[in-house]
């Protein structure tokens, strides 16, 4: 079967096309729910979780290294759901993660711009032109945050198989449109992509488990061999590879471990200095 | 019964996904065909009306206003065509000529840039420097096209209805999903639907009359009842009424004529 990636300029505008289409397909909704347990299995709160998927997060707030981890539990739990097939993913920022995977229908919705800009009226109790710079404001914030994050801009139609907007089209014939295209063959899941989708998923365990240790870490998978690239000195360079394979190793589908390590300029710099 | 306008890039396969969806559902497909027209009607080379419609303007064109003119005579043009009903559209800047127009399905069809480049350098037979460089500068004129005339990004999704990206979609797919998206409730030809394309036609087609003296003029029609805005002091206002009363004089369908000197032009005039 297929998965469905769902993105929109408006939380609620969006959910409620992917409540339909999820209706509409017998898929299971996989939203923001469940955050309450990704946060208990990453004993980070729950608000701290949530702050990370939002823009504000990339410049006040928590930690880098709190919000990386928050980030990679909510990919970790994203991951696992989808590999159960008949999905329907919204609202975790999937579309920019869930990359390669051909059985994954990738849609982005836009709200007309004129009702978010009275809703944004009405919700901050401000006027109407006041409201249109805030929105303006708040759609920067949001392309900066999926740049600083995942190194991806989420305005660019390019990311999605189709962008559709809602001035004209209403949210049921939106649905309609995304449950007749997800019937289209090439969306069924096929043995190389669902290879994929547990490449990825097991990358983002094995990252997990090495961010306790170690922050600066990067992991992909392939079958049941594990690369994992780092940066190191050169004194602690085999003491740094020995404890990623050790602990990578003990990950449940891991076979093999191979680790490289590049040289930190920066730290060795400032040990020079 | 619908006008579909399809936005593209060069060789993001949309002229093809346009031809197909036009042999599909049986409507006429029109591109270049609204510039001949329009070359002829105004005696205008299709040379100019092309790169008015594709260059970005100059700072000369800036102070002139002969690039509005011939504008406004391309769209004259394609109104003329898409009041027939039943069309695809995918020459350049279809979604912002025919916006006055309700039932327009606007789509945008994207490619990878790499697809682009390869097909280009098949077709044009170029290194893959020169094809990519050849693209971007295109892709560049265009956003800057639509943002000096328009105040626009024409990369902005939020223009078009659908964009459909043709990569993991193939054109076939992408001919499917606008041919289905078309026979929706919007996008249907109703009683309304035909008065509101008959009032732009009129206000278009002044709108072409007037371009070539005036370019501080903006044109609106309700019910045949024609609304002239004019910018400027009251000897210019004066000849817009003249001008406008003969062009209107040649016109059928024209029930009034108004002229009102404004201080700004109305967003929903031509």
């Amino acid at each position: 079967m297929s998965i469905i990636l769902i993105s929109s300029d408006h939380y609620e505008t969006g959910r409620s096309v992917a409540q339909q289409v999820a209706e509409a397909t017998g898929y299971a909704l996989l939203d923001r729910k469940i955050l309450g347990e990704v946060a208990s299995a990453s004993q980070i709160p729950e608000p701290k979780i949530l702050k990370s998927l939002e823009p504000s997060s990339a410049t006040i707030g928590f930690s880098a290294k709190v919000r990386n981890r928050a980030l990679a539990s909510i990919q970790g739990a994203v991951m696992a759901r989808l590999l159960d097939d008949k999905v329907v993913c919204y609202g975790l920022a999937a579309h920019l993660y869930v990359l390669g995977v051909s059985h994954a229908l990738k849609i982005r919705i836009l709200c007309n711009e004129e009702k978010r800009v009275s809703l944004m009226a009405t919700e901050r109790k401000v006027g109407i032109e006041k409201a249109r710079k805030l929105l303006k404001k708040q759609e920067a914030a949001q392309k900066r945050w999926s740049l600083d994050v995942f190194g991806r801009d989420e305005t660019n139609p390019s990311l999605y198989d189709m962008v559709i907007s809602l001035s004209q089209i209403e949210p049921d014939e939106a649905a309609k449109v995304i449950v007749e295209t997800v019937s289209y063959r090439k969306f069924q899941s096929m043995t190389y992509s669902i290879k994929c989708l547990r490449d990825r998923e097991l990358s983002i365990r094995v990252k997990l488990a090495l961010m306790e240790k170690y922050n600066d870490v990067d992991v992909t998978a392939d079958g049941a061999t594990v690369v994992v690239r780092t940066k190191s000195l050169k004194r602690e360079k085999r003491k740094k590879a020995e404890s990623i394979r050790a602990l990578a190793g003990q990950i449940p589908g891991v076979s093999y471990v191979e680790v490289h390590t590049v040289k930190d300029i920066f730290r060795q710099a400032a040990e020079s200095a | 019964m619908a006008i579909i306008t399809i936005s593209r890039g060069s060789y993001s396969k949309g002229k093809e996904v346009a031809e197909k969806i036009a042999s599909h559902l049986g409507y006429q497909c029109i591109s270049r065909d609204v510039l001949l027209d329009a070359s002829e009607r105004f005696h205008i080379p299709e040379m100019k009306l092309v790169r008015a419609i594709h260059d970005a303007p100059s700072i000369l064109d800036r102070f002139s206003h002969s690039q509005q003119a011939f504008i406004a005579y391309i769209r004259y043009a394609l109104v003329q065509h898409v009041k027939e009903d039943n069309v695809v559209y995918h020459g350049l800047a279809g979604h912002l000529l025919l916006k006055g127009i309700p039932n327009v399905l606007k789509v945008r069809v994207i490619a990878d840039l790499a697809d682009r480049v390869r097909a280009e350098m098949k077709r044009e037979k170029i290194s893959e420097k020169a094809a990519r460089s050849l693209l971007l500068k295109d892709d560049e004129e265009r956003r800057k096209w639509t943002q000096a005339l328009y105040g626009v990004d024409s990369r902005d999704s939020s223009l078009y209805d659908l964009v459909v990206h043709v990569h993991k979609l193939t054109v076939d797919d992408a001919v499917e999903i606008i041919s289905d998206a078309v026979q929706r409730t919007p996008f249907k030809t109703t009683k309304q639907v035909r008065q509101k394309m008959e009032d732009y036609g009129l206000a278009c087609q002044l709108k072409a009359g007037l371009a070539h003296s005036f370019d501080n003029v903006g044109v609106k029609s309700e019910y045949g009842n024609v609304l002239v805005y004019a910018r400027g002091n009251e000897h210019y206002v004066q000849r817009v009424r003249k001008k406008a009363r003969e062009v209107t004089g040649k016109m059928s369908g024209v029930n009034e004529l108004e002229v009102h000197a404004v201080q700004k032009l109305p967003l929903d005039v031509v």
